[in-house]
């Protein structure tokens, strides 16, 4: 009996030492939420966004944005630049971190130097690549050009489907030090005697990558992977200073087309709607990541 | 319990991601207030202009004006003329917050529903309605009807009222016209084009491989829409018709002159600030720009020579301009009678025709005869001529849809996603929809 008292109380402590977190959580990142939740199920245009009562749209909104060719392209954007983003910066930040777990001479200040890109702020990221990537006198075509590469400019940003590559790039240049920094830490975490007791039974080096580096490393390769899928799908910064979207609608995603829905049209009952199909997304990416990490668990 | 965890724990991620992505906006608003700045400066007494010593908001009604002429230009002289309010009375105390344009237009909407607006602010002239029906403003039908200065322009007065009522003033007015580098043109022999076939005559003589004949913003916003218009409304198109003749002729006429490499195909991607900049640094020998940008030329080219013409006209058709410009407005719930005193001082005669000539404006009042006043500045005469006849956007609460579907017809056909056909019926189509609501 006494045990169990003991128990509850220290259950109670518990509880009061995490209630101001989550009145914090409560107000001032539930309520937003929910808020969004709720003018997205309501009439909000221009017209009605200072009163009080709003009539109900029911699924008007949603059905509105799902009638629209620009909401299911800035879907399919959304998707391309997450994955184009991912394989990049996953692959050469894996290689990267293995490179430089070598420990070579001046490997730690080289690597310092990587990471400067992702301390960069994104705007001035996205300026710089606007730059380099200009038709005219754009750093990127002037290089390609003196290789005999390319033989007339080539307007990056001005044609569709180069427009979306530009930002993957200029993208994963900010995600490679951030994917390699992350598997960094996993990898010093593998034991080093394990690697010795498997050359001492003859396994060769890519006999170890495959068998101990990579499992071991699983569980932060899907951190890295999760995370760099929720910073990627949410761009918005990046690509409303590089392209604002634009030309036309080539690389609109969700996030600028709901936020020109809502502060450009004044759409925002649909602006909102736009929202919450972004936050469902990652809401999804993030179970299933948990998924997997729990299973592993109990294994 | 595991999975009601895993649950939570995906619900979290999924908000953090989300709302930092709304707080990251939020710390950027870059709010710049004035008053420290002008109250050191007027304590110092160095400034140039009014040194009547230190005003302070002490035992005065204080009120708040929003503005977005950029700090370092045109901002410093509403700034001025801000403290020489101040200076003038002991009754109110304004202090000038500047904004960038589109944070300000985000700031009034956020403001309606958060209650955070100023006592008075400016507003871009095609968006006016918007946020007139949108409750930003106040109604000033009234004070305006018993006011003995009211004398303003008609297109630009009309552009305050929305549903019969009042909601602001006019503060400047401007226009767009051709500007041209004197040097390019007399080395290419070029003489200055009047019409689309000088036009694009004189772009095949000045386009070279480092220099396009002509810069021209047609950027995914207001202003691409802006810089279209006197092109569409010379060869008699109109923004209710697109599927017009008229209309496909001015998309058409353009898109030929970039197809042509007259015009970079970047156009898409500039502002008209970017196509200055084109233009000052000699890599465009012509521009479709306003007289606001001859501060700038100044700071980036001091020694270049060019002079203003303007907008070449259809063949067939008659000279073109579309009037821009930003109005003044009281807020809802604001302090009313001491920012209609501060609003109906800084747009009076003297005042406007004072401000507006040192921000590359023009004054909207109709007593004030800009001809006249710039009847010997080779710049700004050309701008005074074309300024009375400069056809106003809207007035409409739609208009920024209107503007959209423009502008994405534009950048449809110049980036070669769609013919002029197709995307003037698209644009025309997404119009009528507008009406039939």
């Amino acid at each position: 009996m006494g045990q169990n008292r003991r128990e509850r109380q220290e259950q109670l402590l518990g509880y009061c030492l995490i209630l101001p977190a989550v009145i914090y959580m409560l107000i001032f990142i539930g309520y937003p939420i929910v808020y969004n939740w709720i003018i997205s199920f309501q009439v909000v245009t221009a017209k009605t966004l200072g009163s009080k009562v709003r009539e109900l749209a029911g699924f008007g909104n949603y059905k509105a944005v799902f009638a629209e060719v620009t909401f299911w392209e800035s879907l399919l954007h959304t998707f391309i630049y997450t994955a184009g983003c991912l394989v990049i910066q996953f692959s050469l930040g894996f290689i990267f971190a293995v490179f430089f777990a070598k420990k070579f001479t001046l490997s730690k200040y080289i690597r310092g130097f990587i990471v400067i890109s992702w301390m960069l702020p994104v705007t001035v990221t996205a300026l710089v690549f606007k730059f380099m990537f200009a038709e005219g006198n754009g750093i990127i075509n002037t290089i390609l050009m003196s290789l005999h590469i390319i033989r007339k400019p080539i307007g990056w940003l001005l044609n569709g489907n180069t427009a979306m590559f530009g930002l993957i790039i200029a993208n994963s240049w900010v995600g490679i030090p951030f994917n390699m920094l992350l598997l960094t830490t996993g990898l010093n975490n593998i034991p080093g005697d394990i690697y010795e007791a498997a050359s001492i039974d003859g396994a060769n080096s890519i006999q170890k990558f495959m068998r101990i580096t990579i499992p071991l490393l699983k569980p932060t390769i899907m951190s890295v992977l999760v995370l760099g899928f929720v910073l990627t799908f949410k761009v918005f910064d990046l690509v409303y200073v590089m392209t604002g979207g634009g030309p036309v609608s080539a690389t609109e995603v969700l996030s600028t087309y709901s936020y020109k829905l809502s502060f450009q049209l004044f759409h925002f009952g649909e602006g909102a709607a736009v929202a919450n199909v972004l936050f469902v997304c990652l809401f999804f990416v993030a179970l299933v990541y948990l998924r997997t990490i729990s299973r592993d668990e109990t294994m | 319990m595991k999975r009601r965890f895993a649950t939570l724990m995906a619900l979290s991620l999924a908000v953090g991601a989300l709302t930092a992505c709304g707080s990251k906006t939020d710390a950027t608003v870059p709010v710049e207030s004035n008053t420290a700045a002008a109250t050191s400066s007027a304590s110092s007494e160095s400034m140039e202009g009014t040194t009547t010593g230190p005003a302070s908001a002490e035992g005065r009604q204080e009120i708040t004006f929003w503005h977005y002429m950029s700090e370092d230009k045109e901002g410093k002289f509403v700034k001025q003329a801000v403290e020489e309010f101040n200076n003038s009375q002991n009754e109110i105390y304004v202090t000038a917050e500047y904004l960038p344009r589109k944070e300000l237009m985000k700031q009034y909407t956020i403001g309606v529903v958060s209650g955070e607006l100023p006592d008075c602010g400016m507003v871009d002239n095609p968006d006016h309605n918007s946020y007139a029906s949108m409750g930003v403003f106040e109604d000033i039908t009234d004070l305006y009807n018993s006011w003995p200065d009211a004398k303003f322009m008609e297109g630009s007065i009309n552009s305050c009222y929305y549903e019969g009522k009042l909601y602001g003033l006019p503060w400047g007015n401007n226009c767009l016209g051709l500007f041209y580098n004197r040097e390019m043109l007399d080395a290419a022999g070029v003489k200055v084009p009047s019409t689309w076939s000088e036009l694009e005559a004189a772009c095949e003589k000045l386009t070279t491989d480092t220099v396009k004949g002509l810069a021209i913003s047609a950027i995914g916003s207001e202003e691409g829409t802006f810089q279209y218009m006197p092109w569409l409304l010379s060869s008699g198109g109109s923004v209710t018709d697109l599927t017009s003749e008229g209309s496909k002729e001015s998309m058409s006429f353009l898109y030929k002159l970039i197809d042509k490499g007259y015009i970079s195909r970047e156009c898409v991607n500039w502002t008209q600030a970017d196509a200055e900049k084109q233009f000052a640094s000699g890599q465009a020998a012509m521009m479709i720009n306003g007289p606001w940008q001859f501060s700038g030329l100044e700071e980036d080219a001091p020694g270049l020579d060019y002079r203003v013409a303007q907008v070449p006209k259809a063949d067939n058709g008659t000279y073109a301009s579309v009037l821009g410009g930003e109005n003044v407005a009281i807020c809802a719930g604001a302090n009313v009678d001491a920012s209609w005193k501060f609003l109906t001082w800084i747009t009076s005669k003297e005042k406007s025709q004072e401000i507006c000539k040192s921000i590359g404006r023009f004054s909207p009042r109709s007593d004030v005869d800009i001809q006249v006043m710039f009847a010997d500045d080779p710049l700004n005469s050309v701008f005074a001529e074309v300024m009375p006849s400069a056809q106003s956007r809207g007035p409409s609460p739609d208009w920024p849809e209107i503007s959209t579907a423009i502008y994405t017809a534009q950048q449809e056909v110049f980036t070669g996603q769609k013919d002029v056909e197709t995307a003037m019926a698209d644009a025309q189509a997404k119009i009528d929809k507008l009406n039939a609501q």
